[in-house]
C-alpha cells in the first residue's frame, strides 16, 4: 500500500490532511488507470476526481483499511463504466476509436514534429486498442486491470466482487479473443 | 505458454510503458475539493433527491397499475357484494338463531323444581 492504515483510519474519521496526503499518494497510479481504461486523455483528470469525491463519501464505508486499495480500484472501475456509458448514451467514441495517427498528425501540425520513439509508441497503442476491440467494454476493462495494470486475481476477485473462478473463465475466454485477432494480425503482417 | 501467449504478454507490457504518464493539472485538489463540498451541499442534493422520489412513484404507479389491470391479481369479487343488503339480511341467520336458542336454555334453567313436576 502507498499509505500507512493510520493516515486512512485518521482519513475516514475527517480529517482533510489526511485525505489530502492520501489523495497525493494514489493520484498518479489512478490517473495512469483511468487513462489506460478510458483513452480519451483530455477526461482522464474529470475522471479521477470523481473517483476521489466517491471515496470521501464513501470512506466511512470502509471495513478495514488493509481493503483500501481494492476498494479504489473498484471505485475507479465504477467511475470508467460510467463514464463510457454517459459517452455511449451521447453518442461519442473513445479516442482509440480514432485513428491515432490522425490525432498524432493534429498534434505535429500544432507542436512541430514528432519524434520516431512517440511515433512508434502511437503505433503500438494503436494495435493494442485494435486488438481489445474484439471483446466487450467490460472484458476489456477486466482485461487491462489483469494484464496491463499487473492486478493478481485475488485483487481482481475484491475489487469485482466476484467468485475467482468466474473471473478466471472470463479472462481466459476474453484474452482468447485477443490472441486470436493478434495472431490474424501477425498472420496479415501488420505487426 | 505458447510462443504466441509470450509474444502476447511481451505487447501488454510495451502498451504500458507506451501509455503516456499522466500527472494531472496543479488545480486538481482545489478542483477537487471544490466538488467535494457542492456534492455535499444541498443545492446538489435536492434535485438528485427530487429525481429519486420522481423515479420512485413512477415505479409505484406501474406497480399498482399493473396489480389493477391484471385479472389474475385484482381481488377476488365476493359473492355477498353482487347480492343486495336485504339479500344478505335474510340469508344470514345465525345471529338470530343462536340468541333465541341461548334465551330459551337460560329459561329452562331458571324454572323451579316444583313447576318441573
Amino acid at each position: 500500500m502507498l499509505v500507512e492504515p493510520e493516515l486512512i483510519e485518521r482519513a475516514r474519521q475527517g480529517d482533510a490532511g489526511a485525505f489530502n496526503q492520501m489523495v497525493a499518494a494514489y493520484r498518479k497510479r489512478i490517473l495512469g488507470t483511468i487513462s489506460r481504461l478510458i483513452g480519451r486523455p483530455e477526461d482522464v483528470e474529470d475522471v479521477a476526481q470523481e473517483v476521489f469525491v466517491r471515496l470521501y463519501y464513501s470512506l466511512d464505508q470502509l471495513r478495514t483499511p488493509e481493503v483500501f486499495e481494492p476498494w479504489l480500484y473498484r471505485l475507479s472501475v465504477n467511475a470508467c463504466y460510467d463514464y463510457l456509458r454517459r459517452l455511449r448514451r451521447r453518442g461519442e467514441y473513445r479516442m482509440a476509436d480514432l485513428s491515432e495517427q490522425q490525432v498524432l498528425m493534429a498534434d505535429s501540425s500544432a507542436s512541430g514534429k514528432r519524434s520516431d520513439e512517440d511515433a512508434e509508441k502511437v503505433r503500438l497503442r494503436e494495435f493494442v486498442d485494435a486488438l481489445f476491440r474484439h471483446v466487450s467494454e467490460e472484458d476489456r476493462l477486466l482485461l487491462t486491470l489483469k494484464e496491463v495494470e499487473g492486478l493478481s486475481l485475488k485483487e481482481l476477485e475484491k475489487v469485482y466482487r466476484v467468485n475467482e473462478n468466474a473471473l478466471k473463465v472470463r479472462l481466459f475466454r476474453a484474452r482468447q479473443r485477443v490472441l486470436k485477432a493478434f495472431q490474424a494480425a501477425r498472420e496479415d503482417g501488420k505487426l | 505458454m505458447t510462443t504466441n501467449d509470450q509474444r502476447l504478454n511481451a505487447l501488454f507490457a510495451q502498451y504500458r510503458d507506451a501509455c503516456p504518464e499522466v500527472e494531472g493539472s496543479p488545480e486538481f485538489m482545489p478542483v477537487l475539493w471544490r466538488r467535494i463540498e457542492k456534492r455535499g451541499s444541498v443545492a446538489y442534493l435536492l434535485p438528485r433527491l427530487a429525481r429519486l422520489a420522481c423515479a420512485a412513484s413512477a415505479v409505484i404507479c406501474l406497480v399498482l397499475a399493473a396489480l389493477v389491470s391484471l385479472p389474475g391479481l385484482a381481488a377476488p369479487r365476493s359473492t355477498a357484494s353482487a347480492a343486495t343488503y336485504a339479500d344478505a339480511l335474510s340469508a344470514d341467520h345465525s345471529a338470530e338463531k343462536t340468541y333465541y336458542t341461548e334465551s330459551i336454555r337460560a329459561t329452562d334453567n331458571l324454572v323451579p323444581a316444583d313447576y318441573s313436576r
